[in-house]
């Protein structure tokens, strides 16, 4: 298997057929169904507890029309916290390097929040794109500065899943080739980078939940100014 | 299909009633293997018969290469260590809260059961107390009887004294009315008497009569000197 640094990234293929959607929805098979028991095991207390705790914090800000979202932000922090998690363990395939799948989930999302602005209090969404207190010579400029932020904020939030995951994986794999190659010429300093590795699967740890919270609370914050 | 299969099935094909959650979960050796896979085992190898068998599936697949040491080799053996350390250190934290979160949940429905409880026994505790109130009740009644034949008793002589005062005052004002048309009798009588007493003195009857007296003083300023 010799695997080349950007094997990782290409979709998975077994004899022919694409596993792309096996790996997508694999994770869906880790969570514990909801039982109809009224005391449950563990994981399904925690499970259930997790949920309630994400679902509350991004609720708050919201006002009534905005809890119909419930559904679709906390089911989408949980498939990006665990397609992250999961994609740190070794040969595995992460589908969220993929830019295809992070537009496919940005793009519908913020029209969505556009839209619904645009339908429901045209002036008000159109108001966001001039902020208060400006000095009258800068409102054209800032309009269109304004415009431009607001149309590229699905490219941002696909863009900014992509290049977090792939840099992350990536340089766990430069790395990782690192301290072999240099496990045979100094191995001291191999141990310093694996040292130095421990330390960024840390952080890719944690980039991995950061994340995906990120792209779960810009999408409600663009839905609190339109909704 | 369906009654052939039936000998086949192991457990009740009914959800209800649900069995209750095993207290523990499997054992496990290591993690991750199961220990029955020990006890399988054990028979033919003894207690060293599974490390064997992992320790030759291991160096089989590294001088064999069908499995390759490459980077992720590496990256593996950094993210197994993040989680062994995490796992170590924050599992029994987290199944404790697990547990709490539960606890909770049947301390809750307990207490209000309990609450139910208290509530009845003491609606109870009541219920005794005014059954006991009952059996007094006959000296309450008597009580009240005696209270109020008192007080009808204290209204009538009030009443019977004011009747008295009542007469009393009529009658005394027949008095001072026979009192007063006497004594008006009398004065007017002896103004009567005055007035013709008066009048029937003649001036005649006035000389002799001052005449006398002047005699009659003089006789007796003539003793009174003497006296002194």
């Amino acid at each position: 298997m010799n695997l080349s640094f950007f094997d990782q990234f290409s979709s998975p293929c077994l004899l022919g057929i694409p596993l792309i959607l096996l790996a997508t929805l694999f994770p869906a098979l880790l969570l514990p169904a909801p039982n109809n028991r009224w005391i449950t095991n563990r994981l399904t207390t925690l499970q259930l507890w997790c949920i309630n705790l994400i679902t509350k914090q991004l609720m708050i800000p919201l006002n009534k029309t905005g809890h119909k979202w419930a559904m679709v932000l906390s089911s989408l922090m949980i498939f990006l916290l665990l397609i992250n998690l999961l994609g740190l363990l070794p040969y595995t395939f992460t589908p969220t390097t993929q830019l295809s799948m992070n537009m496919a989930l940005a793009f519908p999302l913020w029209l969505a929040t556009l839209l619904i602005g645009l339908r429901n209090q045209p002036s008000t969404s159109l108001g966001h794109l001039l902020p208060e207190g400006t000095p009258t010579p800068l409102i054209p400029a800032l309009i269109l500065i304004e415009t431009t932020s607001l149309l590229i904020r699905p490219l941002a939030l696909g863009v900014r899943l992509t290049a977090n995951l792939t840099a992350g994986h990536l340089l766990i794999q430069l790395i990782s080739t690192a301290t072999i190659a240099l496990l045979s010429i100094m191995p001291s300093v191999s141990i310093l980078t694996s040292i130095i590795l421990l330390l960024l699967t840390m952080l890719e740890v944690a980039v991995a939940m950061i994340q995906a919270y990120v792209f779960v609370l810009l999408l409600s914050l663009y839905l609190q100014e339109n909704i | 299909v369906l009654h052939t299969t039936r000998p086949l099935h192991t457990s009740q094909q009914c959800s209800a009633p649900l069995p209750p959650l095993p207290e523990k979960g499997g054992e496990v050796r290591h993690g991750l293997i199961p220990e029955e896979f020990f006890q399988f085992l054990y028979p033919k190898t003894g207690v060293t018969g599974p490390y064997m068998l992992g320790t030759g599936l291991l160096l089989y697949l590294l001088s064999k290469e069908i499995y390759v040491i490459n980077h992720e080799t590496v990256a593996a053996a950094c993210i197994l260590t993040v989680i062994i350390y995490a796992v170590k250190k924050f599992g029994g934290d987290v199944a404790a809260f697990a547990d709490k979160l539960n606890e909770e949940k049947i301390a809750t429905a307990l207490a209000v059961k309990n609450e139910a409880i208290k509530d009845l026994e003491s609606a109870i505790e009541q219920e005794k107390k005014e059954q006991w109130r009952v059996e007094g009740r006959s000296y309450l009644f008597d009580a009240k009887r005696n209270n109020i034949a008192m007080l009808l008793e204290t209204n009538y002589r009030e009443r019977l004294m004011t009747v008295y005062n009542e007469v009393k005052k009529r009658l005394d004002y027949q008095v001072a009315m026979q009192n007063l048309r006497r004594q008006k009798e009398q004065e007017h009588m002896i103004q009567w008497v005055e007035k013709s007493v008066v009048q029937s003195i003649t001036p005649q009857q006035q000389k002799e009569s001052i005449a006398k007296c002047i005699l009659d003083l003089k006789a007796l300023s003539k003793s009174a000197q003497a006296a002194v």
